[in-house]
């Protein structure tokens, strides 16, 4: 879809903040160079997995990975379809500490008439020590199993009511 | 006595009682999601449940709880079962971890049940299915890989 990265950031942005679950968490769109995205997690307690330790529960960065990679998928499909998310896989490099932000990168390697192939990173700073890479494969659902207004819901100018 | 995974007595002791609640107290983000153990009406065992809260929603068209908060909930069951299910106290550390979506999750309760497929004495395997309305339609499964720590003796 021929639309400028500022317009995807924002429609990425309407994305993951119409999720109940990213919007409460406060999941920022960074930037958006089509295939690839990158957002910021900001710190929040609820993050923890090991209060004791300070650690980041790892299914938080299964989430991210899901997010950003289903996020990638929107912006390298012709149109946004929906697409779900087939089956995912999460390496886990090192701990997340308590207190910083996550940021995840994430882009589509591949889209097939019936996929979408996707890989993303999480680190916090600095980026070349990543806490977790995952692998995501999304299905593409088509036009006809997309709700019609779709795309142009995410590139209104308006929000949403959510 | 400083309470935490870390420390062995503290393990030792939630882990002889059962005491699941005693370690989502130190789990913010499972608590989040609204995770919580529950016993298995067909064994011993336990389940794990996921509350279907709005927070926990990730397709508000049709509308369907969030894959990663699906994934993150059979990542908790997979650590607590493995916890109660070793051998002896240990921590589990999670080393990577794969699942598969095999049904649209509606925003109902959903289950899980884990297996401990193999305990070595440094790594462990667990799978985990999770359903809503029946657990012959799982509405995902997931392997995970965990290394298991030696706890501190004098935490």
């Amino acid at each position: 879809m021929t639309a400028t990265p500022e317009a995807w950031q924002r429609a990425l942005t309407r994305f993951v903040t119409v999720i109940p679950h990213t919007r409460e968490l406060g999941l920022e769109v960074v930037t958006v160079a089509p295939p690839e995205v990158l957002l910021r997690l900001p710190w929040h307690d609820d993050l923890l997995g090991d209060t004791a330790r300070g650690l980041v529960h790892g299914g938080v960065l299964t989430m991210l990975l899901d997010t950003a990679c289903g996020s990638s998928v929107l912006c390298a499909l012709p149109v946004p379809e929906v697409c779900p998310t087939l089956d995912l896989r999460v390496d886990h490099y090192r701990p997340a500490v308590a207190g910083q932000p996550l940021w995840v990168r994430a882009r589509s390697l591949r889209v097939t008439a019936s996929m979408v192939f996707t890989e993303g990173m999480v680190w916090q700073e600095p980026e070349e020590r990543p806490v977790a890479r995952g692998i995501a494969n999304f299905v593409r659902l088509g036009a006809r199993n997309t709700p019609p207004g779709f795309a142009e819901a995410l590139f209104a100018e308006e929000q949403p009511h959510v | 006595m400083f309470e935490g995974f870390h420390d062995v007595a503290w393990l030792e002791k939630t882990r002889a009682e059962g005491d699941v609640a005693a370690w989502m107290a130190l789990i913010p983000y499972a608590r989040r999601i609204g995770v919580s153990a529950v016993t298995d009406p067909q064994g011993e065992g336990l389940l794990f449940r996921l509350d279907p809260r709005d927070g926990n929603v990730g397709n508000v068209l049709l509308p369907a709880l969030h894959g990663g908060v699906v994934a993150a909930f059979m990542e908790t069951a997979a650590t607590l079962d493995l916890m109660l299910a070793a051998r002896e106290p240990r921590l589990p550390r999670i080393v990577d971890v794969s699942i598969d979506y095999l049904r649209t999750a509606r925003v109902e309760p959903t289950l899980a049940r884990c297996r401990l497929l193999r305990e070595g004495r440094r790594l462990a395997n667990v799978q985990v299915s999770a359903w809503q309305r029946s657990e012959t339609e799982p509405v995902a499964t997931a392997r995970l890989h965990f290394v298991l720590e030696a706890c501190e003796q004098n935490a």
